[in-house]
């Protein structure tokens, strides 16, 4: 079982970097100098590598998010919300707040959460009181949370001196500090995907968000409070999301630019579908894709080759590897049938 | 007055791309696709518009290749979620990222810039014209002088209303979302129907997508669709997928858009303004799960 | 008279290795009604699919009037006049009567616009040539169950079909309405008409059929005249030993009120009643059987009882616990359910087994928690589930196996075993051995009597009577939301509960 789904995803790989290098051809570029400008930018190398991992935060903290949520039976897409959200929560901290590295830390990253959970609690409030479905509001409050901090960073908390709308930056006793080429935003995300492993295959509550996930009436019918692992696992999601922004300011620009979300949390969101929900892929195919995409940078440099194909092979790869997971399961069971029967034949 | 008429044709041209996604999606609602790719159909569908319109000169062209953009879309949709039965969540969630991804690629690769194309060699799509109409004071700027589009999307929202309701293509339709293994027993292929939704939504989205680029604005920007693809699915539930009640729901929110517009020339800073029609949906929402929910108890 | 249809040699198996058909060769005479009786999981629906188009065989072949044919869907199916009837009856509830029969061959006007006028003409016409009687304007999702099989029956024969394949079309009817149906089969015989009726009733198959097909686990086992055999070997041949139809219930006295519901009411949604003013106590030691059509409140009375639905009125207790308002978890420390729906509120089908097998008790028994109940004690949690394996004779690949890759019966069996171990003293069951085998009904019997013989209080909510009175001291019976028999079992009989389920009431009033 654990065998078929790595070659599934092997599989589904390979083909998205074919037509990937189809795409490519037709344009008249050369695949194969493409692909290795993009993985020698992203995976070949120390400071590369680094690069990856540390990109790869956003992405697979919301893609946990999205993967925790959906695996528990919650259409949480509030991520991108969540996230700038959070981001800038952290922002606010960063700016008005003077402590020691040691608290500052951990106390912008816990703003960060709040920020999240305060953005994904709208959503699961309005679905614990009128029963409102949190697959639109969720959608609809992205819109208003984008709309929200932009808002934000141009007039209340503009930087004075910057053209274009951004907060200044935060105290940077709030900076994530580097080891080596390594910025120690990557043990956030390690420890995110351990913790949330933990709380998904241990704990007791863990266990009903699981089963709920899968049939929420036999979940019920157990004695499972539906309506408090819901409460739980949104928030829960929600702090994911906005740890993700308030990282990607504290590793990064150290402050909020207009864009900072970007697609992360919709790229994250992608990842758990491709990841099939499951935890430790989400990790696996958040890395991958961050190479995709920082590799993709890179690779503008020396082809001619726009960094925004990155793109158009993620979406590709999502295709692939969901149709063939799913297309390859079915065919699998045929030919077994198929052999079956001959066997009675003869 | 002119406030008023404002507000009015404000409230007609902001309804009018929602509309158009949402009747695409009517379709699909009805034939039991969870069909979530209104937005992505959309997007690509305003990229394609402008390029027809730039390159080739016209906006007959802009509209043609905005459907024919669209109807890709709703090909590998198709391809995904009809063929290989792959999730059609999953797969609307892959195409809305692959349609902005794609966009803002071609954006890129073709007119080289990034963000928005805007150039006057754009041609739009012209506004019509009533005579006798448009002398009729108030109501003829008002009936009168409105996009092409806009006329267009009034035939084809009776148009749907025909076909679902009227026709054996609309019996089939709906009885392949209602239960499909009901309409394939009765020998016609539900999977069919699902296809057909789905090329009329790409349709529809395509000419949603030309009004966005070539009517309600005159460029292309990255991810112009704005959630507009969303709103439209909010519409369609609020509505149960009723043609006409989307086409009121759609009005709703198009009003929204026009009040966002009269705010800001009221000094309300601009983000706030853009909120109001996501604020709207939501009240909307929240009306229609109080009502599901009084239905529930009595 | 000749073969209308041979069947030969066909094989099927089901992904990833159930052989449903095992070189299975059969033929069809013309204008006969010819049955075909076997246990669930004996192969007789997929049969019928694959010459119905539905399902393809993996080898063998199909001649029809003695040229080959195979069809790909229903639709060549039905243009070569075969047609099939399911179990599952599958109309479209929201449309009228008429416009489920004419839907996939609409008499059109111009622009593709449906002709209502003629279409209904044509549903008519057919209902006076073969005296059905039924509303062509009703809307399917307001008709009766018997109803809704006419319609189906219709449906086929509006499209000039002149062979009839009905998959126990009797499953779903009461005693009362069977007559009715096989009238209507009879005279579509006479007509002319070629019948194919799938059933495991015995005693209706002899009364119905010219002849008699026998499966057995996949394979055909013999083709009989229905006159020249009897229902001890067709049940000898259909389970392959001989089979009692005798109760195994000992006398036993019932004890002390356990389950008690006073003055329930329920209104739904709609605004109609769905339970009315219902009493019923079950006593330890004793089994209460629940009979009804369908439909009749049976789901909404589990719901209440469960804390699915809230009541308008009422109480519900147990061991004198008022339980009317308490949350799910409080109910299940004091009723075990069984419902009737595996897949859908028994069990995750995707989750492992010792996800399924531990439900409810990771939070009733403590010896599932760590952490002072923080964390699941997956290690005791895996012991638990291989103690129920044992105690309920449980066959699995692997305690981490999905529950969907185990049988019917062994779903069954992990269900029942969860619920018993918990010990409770109510149990519900409803409709406890649906689509079991016949193997696994009687040890889910079993088990039934044995807690029984342990004292609990047992209501049991069946559709198939013989269950009904093979196990319960009492019988109740549902009608339109209302209990109105309640009757010892001794003092009754299939016929009498028949009427009460029918109409309400016993006949002689």
């Amino acid at each position: 079982m654990n065998s078929q789904r790595v070659l599934n995803g092997v599989v589904g790989v390979l083909i998205a970097l074919i037509i990937g290098a189809i795409i490519m051809l037709v344009q008249g570029y050369n695949p194969i100098l493409t692909y290795q400008a993009l993985f020698q930018y992203s995976l070949f190398g120390w400071y590369p590598f680094a690069t990856t991992l540390k990109n790869a935060v956003p992405l697979v903290l919301s893609g946990l998010s999205a993967a925790m949520a959906f695996a528990s039976g919650v259409v949480n897409l509030g991520q991108p919300g969540q996230l700038v959200m959070g981001a800038l929560l952290a922002t606010i901290g960063g700016l008005y707040l003077d402590l020691p590295p040691e608290l500052m830390i951990p106390g912008l990253a816990l703003l960060a959460m709040i920020g999240g959970v305060l953005w994904a609690g709208v959503a699961a409030l309005l679905r614990q009181w009128f029963e409102m479905s949190e697959f639109i509001v969720t959608l609809m409050l992205n819109m208003i949370a984008d709309y929200f901090t932009v808002w934000a960073i141009t007039y209340p908390f503009k930087d004075a001196s910057a053209y274009s709308p951004m907060t200044p930056q935060i105290n940077p006793k709030g900076w994530l500090p580097l080891i080596g080429d390594f910025n120690t935003t990557i043990f956030f995300m390690i420890g995110a995907v351990v913790v949330m492993w933990f709380f998904f295959n241990r704990w007791k509550a863990g266990y009903e968000w699981r089963i709920t996930g899968q049939n929420s009436l036999f979940a019920r019918l157990g004695g499972c409070d539906i309506q408090k692992n819901f409460m739980g696992v949104m928030l829960l999601t929600g702090a994911l999301a906005g740890l993700a922004g308030g990282l990607v300011v504290m590793a990064g620009p150290h402050r909020f630019i207009k864009g900072l979300g970007a697609n992360y949390a919709w790229d994250g969101v992608m990842i758990a579908i491709v990841a099939n929900n499951g935890l430790i892929a989400t990790f696996l195919y958040g890395v991958f894709f961050s190479a995709i995409q920082t590799g993709a940078l890179g690779m503008e440099l020396i082809t001619d080759v726009p960094s925004e194909i990155a793109q158009v092979l993620q979406a590709i790869l999502v295709l692939v590897i969901v149709a063939s997971r799913e297309y390859l399961n079915a065919t699998l069971e045929k030919v077994a049938a198929r052999r079956r029967a001959r066997i009675r034949q003869t | 007055m002119k406030a008023f008429i404002g507000l009015i044709n404000g409230m007609i041209s902001g309804a009018t791309p929602i509309l158009l996604a949402a009747l695409g999606g009517v379709f699909t609602y009805y034939a039991g696709v969870f069909n979530i790719a209104m937005e992505g159909m959309m997007l690509v569908g305003a990229f394609f518009a402008v390029l027809g319109s730039y390159f080739l000169g016209s906006w007959l062209w802009g509209i043609g290749l905005a459907i024919f953009g669209s109807l890709a879309l709703a090909l590998i949709f198709i391809l995904f979620a009809v063929g290989l039965k792959t999730d059609e969540f999953v797969t609307g969630i892959a195409l809305n990222l692959f349609a902005l991804g794609i966009t803002t690629y071609l954006l890129r690769q073709i007119f080289k810039v990034k963000g928005v194309f805007s150039n006057p060699g754009i041609i739009p799509i012209p506004a019509i014209k009533i005579p006798l109409i448009e002398n009729i004071p108030v109501l003829g700027k008002i009936l009168s002088g409105q996009n092409l589009m806009v006329y267009i999307a009034i035939l084809i929202t009776w148009l749907s209303y025909f076909l679902i309701f009227r026709t054996r293509f609309g019996l089939r339709l709906r009885a392949a979302g209602y239960n499909a293994a009901r309409l394939d027993s009765s020998g016609v292929s539900s999977a069919w129907m699902r296809v057909w939704s789905l090329l009329i939504c790409g349709v529809f989205c395509g000419l949603a997508g030309a009004f966005l680029s070539l009517g309600y604005v005159n460029l292309f920007a990255e991810n112009m669709s704005a959630g507009r693809g969303w709103i439209s699915l909010a519409a369609i539930i609020l509505v149960n997928g009723h043609p006409l009640g989307v086409a009121l729901i759609s009005l709703l929110f198009g009003f929204s858009d026009g009040l966002g517009l009269l705010l800001q020339g009221y000094q309300a800073p601009a983000q706030f303004t853009a909120m109001v029609p996501y604020l709207a949906t939501l009240i909307a929402l929240y009306f229609y799960a109080v009502r599901a929910k009084e239905k529930r108890i009595r | 008279m000749d073969n209308l249809i041979e069947m030969r040699n066909i094989i099927k198996v089901y992904p990833p290795n159930v052989v449903a058909l095992d070189d299975v060769s059969v033929d069809f005479r013309e204008g006969e009604i010819h049955s075909i009786v076997g246990e669930n999981g004996a192969g007789k629906s997929t049969l019928m699919k694959i010459l119905y188009g539905l399902t393809p065989a993996d080898s063998g072949e199909i001649l029809l009037s003695g040229k080959t044919v195979s069809f790909h869907n229903p639709g060549e199916a039905i243009a070569a006049g075969i047609g099939m009837v399911h179990q599952e009856i599958v109309l479209i509830p929201q449309y009228t009567v008429w416009e489920n029969i004419v839907l996939g061959v609409e008499p059109v006007r111009s622009f593709g616009r449906l002709d209502v006028e003629k279409a209904q003409q044509l549903v008519r016409q057919k209902i006076d040539e073969f005296q059905f009687n039924i509303d062509i304007h009703a809307r399917v999702e307001d008709i009766s169950v018997a109803a809704r099989q006419k319609v189906e029956i219709l449906t086929l024969l509006y499209r000039n079909v002149s062979i009839l394949i009905l998959d126990e079309p009797t499953s779903v009817l009461t005693p009362q309405e069977i007559p009715q149906l096989f009238n209507e089969l009879a005279r579509l015989r006479d007509n002319g008409h070629t019948i194919l009726f799938i059933s495991h009733r015995l005693e209706e198959v002899l009364e119905l059929s010219d002849r008699i097909t026998v499966m057995r686990k996949g394979k055909k086992i013999a083709t009989v005249e229905a006159s020249q055999t009897n229902r001890q070997e067709l049940a000898r041949m259909m389970v392959g030993r001989e089979v009692l139809f005798l109760s195994r219930r000992t006398t036993q006295s019932p004890g002390r009120v356990v389950f008690h519901i006073e003055n329930l009411n329920l209104r739904a949604s709609d605004g109609r009643t769905r339970l009315k003013e219902i009493n019923l106590d079950v006593r330890s030691g004793e089994i209460v059987g629940l009979a009804g059509v369908e439909g009749n409140g049976q789901f909404e009375l589990v719901n209440t009882i469960m804390g699915i639905q809230k009541p308008t009125s009422g109480r519900i207790s147990v061991d004198s616990t008022d339980i009317t308002h308490a949350p799910i978890l409080e109910r299940r420390r004091k009723i075990a359910f069984v419902p009737q729906d595996r897949g859908k509120m028994g069990a995750s089908l995707t989750a492992d087994i010792v996800d399924n097998a531990i439900m409810t008790h990771h939070r009733l028994n403590d010896q599932f928690s760590l952490w002072s109940g923080l964390l699941l004690n997956y290690p005791f949690a895996r012991h638990f589930t291989d103690v129920l394996a044992e105690k309920f004779a449980v066959v699995m690949p692997s305690r981490s196996a999905p529950f969907r890759a185990l049988s019917g019966g062994n779903q069954q069996k992990v269900i029942l075993g969860r619920e018993l171990m918990l010990n409770s003293p109510f149990i519900l069951l409803d409709q406890p051995t649906r689509g079991l085998d016949v193997g696994s009904i009687e040890y889910v019997h079993d088990q039934i009597l044995h807690m029984r013989s342990e004292g609990k209080a047992i209501l049991m909510i069946s559709a198939d009577l013989e269950e009904i009175f093979l196990l319960s001291d009492r019988i109740l019976v549902l009608y339109r939301g209302q209990i109105v028999a309640d009757i010892p079992v001794e003092q009754t009989s299939l016929e009498e509960i028949g009427t009460l389920m029918l109409e309400g009431k016993p006949r002689d009033e």
